[in-house]
């Protein structure tokens, strides 16, 4: 990665790309700020999936259960305890991240497709307990949590982009470490790796839970955007899908993809949604089809290819 | 007692259904190495082959049923030709993430083409009583023929030469290759057998349950309990998965509440995993 954004001129540009962002809310209509909003949240969550799935290769489909517990956490502390959201989200996102300790100390012994099953089931599982009568006092059940965090579109959006903006240097950080090059030496041979003597299983939870909180700041950040959160529409399982394929489409394991197919794919979704509504999840699927049979190395990886991008160091 | 007894053997006639759908994943799972999210879609094809060929030709939808088998079965080897076989080397993810995108594609197709209402096979209606205990007439007739259906299978698995080479190709596929069987074409007829399983258990449960295009996500969660359950790839554990997931349905519905039965497959998934993770049974 070194080659691509190690020189003055990426930086200077990243330097120009922020500050345009950060001005935005100045002359911006409100549809292009929360169309920005959204692409922010996305990155995040993409940023947030690569950052474990990408350079571990433990396939994560449970990043709606990270999303959906702090998107209910804050949600509940600004609805019934009447808290800033401001505490409110980080407050969500460290309990969904001290949780995904636990739940990585148990679940990441599970490899592979099972992995993937066991955090889908914990999504579901999580999704229909929140919902039974029995925690009805203190989620308010199936019907839902409607409520008024009283922040402005603007501060919304500044605070989701130094999010993004974070996450997006902590990746870069991240891949460029040795930490980082552990992860990846578990993906391509956990056994080996251990042998080399990488405490396998404590990087894997490290990674897992920093990825949850992370994702889970975008998640709380989500539902105060949209003032409402129910069980069905926390744990969807498009929170989990619509991230891993725009990491698919940006490239998986490399930075930049993810925040890439986020921002692609948020326009195509977008336009997609505004023409055709009712075939709106057919095109969607087609896409998949269409990027697993003939894009299996992601947009970056396939201009690399055809060298439209310069080809780099492969990590 | 009585009471007691009506809920299991009706928990065993559900569970001989998921089992049907359960059997179909499994296979497809062990022998092609290739996990179909889009399983329960082809449960909601087949669910809908029934309900047109029986509103629209008024075909007796226990027809239809040996008729969802071939077709689902032809289906499912072209699918498997065309698309799924580049994946066989490809990394998992890549097949979860086609098989979501055929799945979300089948089904709003479904919905653009048929509409959301629900629809129903008014064909075996009302009851029977049985010794004291009362059925219903549907229920039983499709338990039957999915207790047929597995029969079948197991038989053709086990004493045909498709069959056989299917479990080679399953055991091994380096050395079934060496051996002169055919291993792509086994994945191909494998993959083909389990849509058509899936198909089949569409068009019986089409006898009994109401029809919409959602309605394979409930079957698809519970077949990958079932999968668990039983051990990746064993079709004997899957039948035994599918009835045990019937009959807990069956009794935390009576005893619970049917919420909590929903949440049945998913905690059958993590228990197990975090328990037994090669499932309950020795293979």
């Amino acid at each position: 990665m070194k080659d691509l954004i190690g020189g003055h001129k990426t930086w200077l540009g990243i330097a120009i790309l922020m500050a345009f962002l950060t001005l935005i809310p100045f002359f911006a209509t409100d549809y292009w700020m929360t169309l920005l909003v959204l692409i922010l949240i996305f990155t995040v969550y993409a940023s947030g999936w690569n950052l474990f799935s990408g350079l571990t290769g433990y396939t994560n489909f449970g990043l709606a259960w990270f999303i959906g517990v702090s998107g209910y956490v804050s949600s509940l502390l600004i609805a019934d305890h009447k808290f800033f959201w401001l505490f409110a989200w980080p407050i969500g996102a460290l309990f969904v991240g001290i949780v995904s300790i636990g739940v990585g100390y148990i679940l990441l012994r599970i490899k592979g497709v099972y992995f993937a099953i066991s955090m889908v089931a914990l999504t579901e599982g999580t999704r229909e307990l929140i919902g039974t009568e029995y925690l009805e006092p203190i989620t308010h059940g199936g019907k839902g949590v409607p409520f008024v965090a009283g922040i402005s579109l603007s501060a919304l959006y500044w605070s989701v982009l130094l999010l993004a903006f974070i996450t997006v240097i902590i990746c870069y950080k991240i891949t460029s470490s040795k930490f980082g090059l552990r992860l990846m030496a578990i993906r391509e041979d956990e056994q080996a790796a251990e042998t080399m003597g990488i405490h396998t299983t404590r990087d894997k939870i490290i990674a897992f839970a920093l990825s949850a909180f992370l994702t889970g700041l975008a998640g709380a950040i989500h539902f105060t955007y949209q003032n409402y959160i129910d069980p069905s529409f926390g744990f969807t399982i498009h929170l989990t899908l619509t991230p891993i394929v725009m990491t698919l489409f940006g490239g998986v394991g490399t930075v930049f993809g993810p925040a890439i197919g986020a921002t692609l794919f948020t326009f195509i979704h977008e336009i997609l949604w505004a023409e055709l509504t009712i075939l709106y999840m057919a095109i969607f699927g087609a896409i998949l089809i269409a990027l697993i049979l003939f894009f299996p190395q992601g947009l970056l990886g396939w201009m690399k290819e055809r060298g439209i991008l310069p080809r780099i160091r492969k990590i | 007692m009585t009471n007691f007894i009506e809920i299991l053997i009706r928990g065993v006639m559900l569970g001989s259904l998921y089992a049907l759908v359960g059997m179909g994943l499994t296979l497809v799972w062990g022998v092609v190495g290739i996990v179909n999210i889009a399983h329960g879609e082809f449960v909601m094809l087949g669910a809908y082959l029934a309900f047109w060929s029986f509103s629209l030709l008024h075909l007796n939808p226990l027809l239809s049923v040996v008729l969802a088998i071939p077709v689902f079965f032809f289906a499912g080897t072209m699918i498997h030709k065309r698309i799924t076989e580049r994946l066989t080397k490809a990394p998992e993810l890549s097949a979860l993430i086609l098989t979501f995108g055929m799945s979300i594609l089948i089904w709003n197709l479904a919905q653009f083409f048929w509409t959301n209402t629900y629809r129903s096979v008014p064909y075996l209606t009302g009851s029977f009583p049985f010794f004291g205990l009362v059925f219903a007439k549907s229920k039983t007739v499709s338990f039957f023929l999915a207790i047929g259906i597995t029969a079948a299978l197991f038989a053709f698995l086990k004493y045909s030469r498709l069959g056989k080479g299917i479990r080679a190709t399953s055991q091994n596929p380096e050395v079934a290759l060496v051996c002169g069987i055919n291993t792509i074409k086994m994945r191909a007829v494998t993959f083909g057998m389990g849509i058509g399983l899936a198909g089949a258990a569409g068009a019986i449960v089409s006898l009994q349950w109401v029809i919409f295009p959602q309605m394979g996500a409930s079957y698809v969660s519970k077949a990958f309990a079932i999968v668990v359950l039983g051990g990746l790839g064993n079709i004997q554990g899957a039948l035994a998965g599918g009835l045990i997931i019937g009959v807990l349905e069956s009794l935390v519905t009576q005893y619970w509440s049917a919420k909590m039965a929903q949440i049945i497959p998913s905690m059958t998934i993590l228990l197990i995993l975090l328990l037994r993770p090669t499932g309950l049974f020795k293979r």
